[in-house]
């Protein structure tokens, strides 16, 4: 304990601002000349299907992937790759919040739904009205002490539409359901306690009359769990823990999983040192898919506690494992662990993709996961078996992947232990990809993503739990892999575990992606660029900066004028940014802050925008809407 | 508050940490720096107001400008190194100090005072958007260990400027006569206004709590 090395403070300097291609202190490229279809690779998969009903209306967006396969898929295409190139600003909105924005907002009914991250403020503006006025502002008033909690900013991912209702987490642990018309807190229910460390930053998801929400806190040594209430009123219908007794895991006799690794009575308290597994973490904090036919739920869990893996010798189930549960009764059906004693923060909760893709002359019903270890895995959703495994970003931590037993074969060079520094293990914590969910297009039968390219030298300290502080462990430095990016969009071909063709970008990729039946894909880069992409060439058809870097998710929706729209929200922060030292990631020219929602039309075009519109009858109406009054404080 | 050092699963560190803790219910008089450096008193701390005093711009909180008794002694600095990694305030403030779910405790921006006195303050009492309060589990000397370490990353700031820092003043800067501290001008005592009617019926008991300064009949 006493011979701890710390890294050298490091000095701001040009010399040391990434990558080779680019000489120091001068400004980056746009890298649409590095877009190319990789060689040889099919820019499409036949026969594919995504398993998606039922679908919010295609004019709407009612929950953060549209729909319940998770494709942030639209079938709108009045905006496709002939016209794309002509996007511009319609509107825009500002939430007065600095943190960063990973919410995609919602639409329905005409009325855009927009949350910010803490303090958690729900904003209702009325689509039918010039200049898309505030129709309500909802302010929860969260816990001021949650912000000290959150390990990776006061992010929210967003809000859910159901019966009239807007669900979200408020990062202290409260899931409050909202009235859609006048603005009043529905309910609210207290699921966890803030002072422990844990948060809620998930978007709820809903499946019929219940709504899943799960917490956050992989790094304060809190029990993981996902929990589903009623959506009416708000009360508890069951939960499951991470880690744990069978009991608590709700485990039953229903419970089959493919490998014999993740079978056994009570796995989730004997792979871990004795009562290690209260602090085990595997909190619920990504995202949530559901089969309706089969009627599973699909979700992945974070981390294990300490970050420190020798503090906690075994295989930490079920940390860091994709489940497959009963929609109705939360009893778990399969689980697949997708990196066994996790030692790097690889988490599973990266966003399930539920498609139905012809694998050797046969449809299987499958997930679509591309992991933080780096791995893309193609699963049959059924069964749990691991059909296709193969690496879709940079990494060196694992050597190859075993199909029989479905593990990653790990490289014990890159395996940390207490205060030793190890150099150059790819990918970092936050992945070869992080939460940010990838979308997926029945049209080509692809997988589109934002991927990092980043490694990191990490030294383990032992850490003690003390209530209140992380439970964590792991100093490190975050860097470029080979190749100098640090992001890529990439279309993911998930039947052949290829890359089909991929986007570089210097800067990181941390958005969400949506996909068109316009064959048309979007994303933003962490420096605030927002791309437009032919989904098949990988073609870069349309850019933009915006105001602020973009960790957000766009979505599309139809105006009252019956208008294509696309929506992003810029705000930069997230797990990329907490740390005000990492000028690897985050260079002298990185966007400092701010927050615009951006609307985007072709030329522009809208109710509120172009001539005429400082005379039009709504423009000049002082009434107030009859919900006028939805504030609360 | 209850400090439960479990999860530990290598025996060596477990038992290093245990120590740690146990050193922090009933330290005093362990080690040398212990014994020889005396603290200041809670009153004195006490009189450190967070805010500006109001009614008294002019006055002058000496107690700002004492010292942490560790500052320059590099054993106690090594000290609070290991408590701020074993405390886990690295987790929140990260390894160097740089900051990730807390604030940077290197730079020179400080939200609630960079003087150590502050400082200690913080980290005793806590502050409400998530940093805890310490006081139940760490003795002052541990503190102001911790303190001197803060102290020895280069960001606070020097008990010599001390009535300077309140009004981000840097020393050496210039002044404009009419903003010196001492200019005829400045207001230096409250005025209330003469009275304020008493709209209540009640004929004994005033509404309005009794004031300082000249407002008394
Ligand atoms: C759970 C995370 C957490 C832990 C553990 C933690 N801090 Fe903090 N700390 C914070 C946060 C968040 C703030 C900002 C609080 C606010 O603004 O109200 C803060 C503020 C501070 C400040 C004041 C900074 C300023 O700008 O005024 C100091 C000094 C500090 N912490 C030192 C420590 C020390 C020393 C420890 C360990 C004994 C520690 N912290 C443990 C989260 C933490």
């Amino acid at each position: 304990m006493t011979a701890l090395s710390y890294p050298s403070r490091i000095k701001f300097a040009c010399s040391v601002v990434l990558i080779t291609a680019i000489s120091s202190c001068t400004r980056p490229q746009l890298p649409v000349s590095e877009s190319r279809p990789y060689e040889g690779a099919s820019g499409r998969v036949t026969g594919a299907t995504l398993n998606s009903a039922p679908n919010d209306p295609a004019g709407e967006w009612r929950s953060q992937a549209h729909d319940y396969a998770n494709t942030r898929y639209s079938t709108l295409d009045q905006i496709n790759t002939e016209n794309v190139a002509k996007l511009r600003v319609a509107w825009t909105f500002s939430d007065g919040t600095l943190n960063g924005h990973e919410a995609a907002p919602l639409v329905v009914d005409n009325t855009m739904y927009v949350v910010t991250p803490f303090p958690d403020i729900l904003y209702a503006l009325d689509l039918t009205r010039a200049g898309e006025p505030i129709k309500w502002t909802f302010k929860p008033n969260p816990a001021p002490m949650a912000k000290g909690k959150a390990c990776c900013d006061t992010v929210t991912r967003g809000v859910a539409y159901a019966n009239g209702k807007l669900i979200y987490n408020l990062l202290d642990d409260h899931t409050v359901a909202v009235d859609a018309k006048t603005g009043k807190e529905a309910w609210r229910t207290k699921m966890g306690n803030v002072e422990t460390g844990e948060t809620m930053t998930m978007a709820p998801f809903v499946v019929g009359n219940k709504v899943l929400v799960g917490d956050s806190g992989g790094e304060m040594g809190v029990w993981g769990w996902i929990a589903a209430l009623d959506v009416n009123s708000g009360k508890e219908l069951w939960r499951a823990y991470s880690t744990g007794s069978d009991q608590q895991v709700r485990i039953g006799d229903d419970f089959k999983p493919f490998y014999a690794r993740m079978k056994g009575k009570d796995l989730g308290t004997s792979t871990w040192p004795a009562d290690m597994w209260k602090h085990g973490a595997g909190s619920v904090w990504g995202w949530i898919s559901y089969d309706p036919q089969l009627n599973l739920i699909y979700y992945g869990t974070s981390n294990p506690s300490p970050r420190v893996p020798d503090q906690r010798p075994g295989d930490n189930l079920w940390t860091s494992t994709i489940f497959a549960r009963d929609a109705d009764t939360g009893m778990a059906r399969w689980a697949y662990q997708t990196t066994p004693h996790d030692r790097w923060d690889y988490d599973a909760v990266n966003e399930d993709i539920l498609m139905d893709l012809p694998i050797n002359g046969q449809v299987r019903k499958v997930l679509v996961h591309l992991d933080r270890n780096a791995y893309g895995y193609t699963i049959d959703r059924v069964t749990g078996e691991v059909l296709q495994a193969a690496p879709f970003a940079y990494q060196n931590w694992s050597t190859g992947f075993d199909m029989k037993t479905g593990t990653p074969i790990v490289d014990p060079d890159k395996e940390p232990h207490p205060n030793v520094k190890l150099v150059n293990v790819c990918p970092p914590d936050i992945g070869g990809k992080d939460w940010q969910p990838s979308a997926a297009s029945p049209r080509t039968g692809l997988v589109y993503a934002d991927i990092f390219n980043i490694c990191m030298d990490v030294t383990d300290i032992e850490a003690s739990y003390i209530p209140s502080s992380p439970f964590d462990g792991m100093d490190m430095k975050r860097y470029p892999a080979p190749g100098g990016n640090l992001g890529e969009f990439i279309a993911w071909n998930p039947v052949t575990g290829k890359k089909v063709w991929g986007i570089k970008e210097i800067y990181m990729t941390m958005s969400g992606v949506l996909a068109t039946a316009g064959d048309v894909v979007f994303y933003g880069t962490a420096d605030g660029w927002f791309r437009a992409v032919d989904a098949r060439s990988g073609k870069v058809l349309w850019s933009q900066k915006l105001g602020s870097g973009i960790i957000g998710q766009p979505i599309t929706f139809l105006g009252l004028d019956h208008r294509q729209y696309i929506a992003i929200s810029a705000g930069v922060g997230g797990a990329a940014t907490v740390r005000a030292d990492e000028i690897a990631l985050r260079p002298y020219d990185f966007p400092a802050g701010g927050n615009t929602l951006y609307v985007f039309s072709i030329n522009g075009d809208s109710m509120s925008s172009g001539p005429g519109q400082m005379t039009s009858k709504d423009n000049v109406s002082t009434t107030q809407p009859e919900t006028g009054n939805g504030t609360q404080h | 508050m209850n400090l439960r050092p479990i999860h530990s699963a290598i025996g060596i560190a477990a038992l290093a940490l245990l120590s740690a803790l146990g050193g922090c219910k009933h330290s005093q008089g362990g080690s040398t720096t212990t014994r020889t450096a005396s603290f200041p008193s809670d009153d004195l701390i006490g009189a450190v107001p967070l805010g500006q005093v109001a009614g008294e711009p002019a006055r002058v909180v000496t107690a700002l400008s004492i010292d942490d008794p560790y500052h320059d002694n590099r054993q106690a600095i090594q000290q609070g190194k290991q408590l701020y990694i074993s405390m886990n305030c690295a987790g929140c403030h990260a390894y160097n100090g740089k900051g990730n779910m807390g604030p940077d405790l290197t730079d020179a921006e400080w939200r609630y005072g960079g003087l150590p006195i502050q400082i200690y303050e913080t980290i005793r009492d806590g502050r409400p958007q998530g940093m805890p309060a310490w006081g139940a589990t760490l003795p002052p000397d541990e503190i102001w260990k911790l303190v001197a370490y803060i102290q020895s990353l280069g960001g606070t700031v020097s008990v010599s400027d001390y009535e300077h820092a309140r009004q981000g003043d840097q020393p050496g800067e210039q002044v404009a006569p009419e903003a010196q501290a001492d200019a005829q001008f400045a207001p230096t005592t409250p005025i209330f206004p003469a009275s304020i009617p008493d709209t209540t019926q009640k004929p004994s008991s005033s509404p309005t709590p009794a004031k300082p300064g000249n407002r008394k009949p």
